[in-house]
This record gives structure tokens, sequence and C-alpha cells, in this order.
């Protein structure tokens, strides 16, 4: 029987479009008898958007001058 | 103008921040670069300028270390200055300087690396006897990723649920869902299979979900 566990597993290839026919069809018909799934799934997909957006750091300023000054003992001035 | 199908850009959650098309920013890189390369210094500090805060901020997620981070960003520019001559501009110099930034760090890490028998610290969903999901997810937090304003808190929440992915994971989830680098080419730098890296970014994702789902339960 097609679990959570088996529909968890396949998770990442699903959103890669990776599976097989056979593969996907054993899934979504999971997906369409699983509210718990189908939320775990969204929810998967969210993961990486929300990663993406908490982790822009900024450089803090003093280090940036530090590099610039850094940089231009190695370079050539013109 | 041909009519050619511009690629679109998939993003369907996992998939990648890089746009195929060249966006307007890359456009710009694309003339400093050229000025540059004809050894105008100045604009080589407008693209250090332009790319800083991404190369810092990846480097500083792979190291942890404030202090790499630094040393991590200032040797990608400098190699990236050494090498300004043999850049030929196929890719956009924004990957370019991230891939340099990305082995570099690599390589760091390598120094210090204790591999695998720490997937048991991962945070995994858990099951019944049966294989059916353990508990139900109470919030649906999935539209947040939309929301226009990142919640602070929510942030700092997963900023630190990414330090604490294991060595290996880490380095895997932030350049495949955050930089966007295919499998092969994180394959090809971090010396392990492309089923390990598909391995390890899925069981990264589900403890990255559920340190965001904990995140809600507590709110
Ligand atoms: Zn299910």
């Amino acid at each position: 029987m097609f679990t959570c566990k088996d529909s968890i597993h396949s998770l990442l290839e699903y959103v890669d479009g990776e599976l097989s026919e056979a593969q996907a069809a054993e899934l979504r018909e999971h997906l369409r008898a699983c509210p718990p799934c189908v939320d775990f799934l969204q929810s998967y997909k969210a993961t990486p958007k929300l990663a993406r957006r908490a982790l822009v750091d900024e450089m803090p300023r003093e280090l940036a001058g530090k590099l610039k000054a850094f940089l231009r003992t190695k370079l050539p001035s013109k | 103008m041909s009519d050619r199908r511009v690629p679109l850009t998939t993003d369907g959650g996992a998939g990648t921040v890089h746009t195929p098309a060249m966006s307007d920013a890359a456009l710009e890189d694309r003339a400093l670069l050229d000025r540059a390369q004809d050894g105008d210094m100045e604009a080589f500090e407008a693209l250090v300028e332009r790319h800083e805060d991404r190369l810092y901020g990846l480097a500083l997620r792979m190291t942890r270390s404030e202090a790499d981070a630094a040393e991590v960003v200032q040797d990608t520019f400098l190699a990236a200055y050494q090498n300004l001559k043999n850049f030929r501009g196929e890719a956009a110099f924004g990957s370019w300087v991230h891939r340099i930034a990305a082995n570099n760090a690599l390589m760091r890490l390598r120094h210090q690396r204790v591999v695998d028998a720490v997937t048991e610290e991962l945070r995994a969903p858990e099951f019944t006897e049966r294989g059916s999901l353990a508990e139900v997810p109470e919030v649906d937090w999935s539209r947040s990723a939309d929301e226009k304003v990142l919640d602070e808190e929510l942030g700092r929440a997963i900023r630190q649920g990414t330090d604490a992915l294991p060595e290996g994971y880490r380095e895997v989830f932030l350049l495949k869902d955050v930089e966007g680098l295919s499998y092969e080419e994180i394959s090809e730098m971090m010396g392990i299979s492309v089923p390990a890296v598909k391995s390890r970014l899925h069981r990264a994702r589900l403890a990255l979900r559920e340190e965001i789902d904990a995140f809600y339960k507590e709110v």
C-alpha cells in the first residue's frame, strides 16, 4: 500500500518532475485522498522559498570598507 | 529580432533563483565587466559593491563564521580580478563569482568536516506504524512564502535552522535551493554522487520544514 511515508519520500522527485508516469499517478492518487500530505507538499515547496528570503545577509559596512581597502592594495591604480 | 521563445523562469517552489535570460542587472554587470577587462578599476569596484552582500551571505551561511566569510569574499574577488582576462562571459558575472565563493567555502569546510553519522540529528516528519503522517499540520504557513514582508522572527528561526543542518547537508541545501546550482554542479563540487546530493537535499528540506513548522506552532 502506498502510504504517507512513501508519498513524502518521493516529494523531491515529484517537485522536480522526475517521477515515472506510474509513480506520479500513484502519488497523485494518494494526495487526492490525503489532505495532510497535500498540506505537507505545499509546505515542502514553500521551505526553499522562505529560506531564500531569510538568508539574505548584508555584509557589515565595516567589512565592506576593509574589503575595498584590501583590493586597492592588490589592484593596480589607474 | 527573431521570435524565438524566451525560456520562462520556472519557480515552482524548489526551483532556481537565476533567470535563464539575462536580466537588466546582468546586462549592467556585463557593461562593467567589459570596462574592468579594459583595466578600469572603478568598474571592478562597482562590480564588487554590487555582489559583495550576496556573496557574503552565501559565505556566512556556508562557513557559519563571520571571519571566514569575510576571507572567502576577499579571496573570491581577488581570484575574480586575477582571472578577469580569462572570463569569457558565457555565464553571468554573478554566477561566476558565486561558484568561486562556493568552492572556496567548501575547501575551508573540508578541513573541519566530520561526515555522516550525523543524520540522526536531522529533524524529520514522524509516521505511525502504518506509515501515515503522525501529526496533521495545524497551520498552513505555505502562503507566508509569498507575503511581502518576511516576519523578522521567522527569518531568525530559518537562519538558525539552516546553521543547525549537519555539515554536508547544509552546503547542498544552500547551493541548490538558495544559489540555484544544478545537481551535477554540486555533485562535482562536493565530490559526491547526484543521488547523494538529492538525498541530502531532501533530508535538509524536511528538517528545515520541521523547524518552520515548529516556529508556527509556537506562535
Ligand atoms: Zn498521506
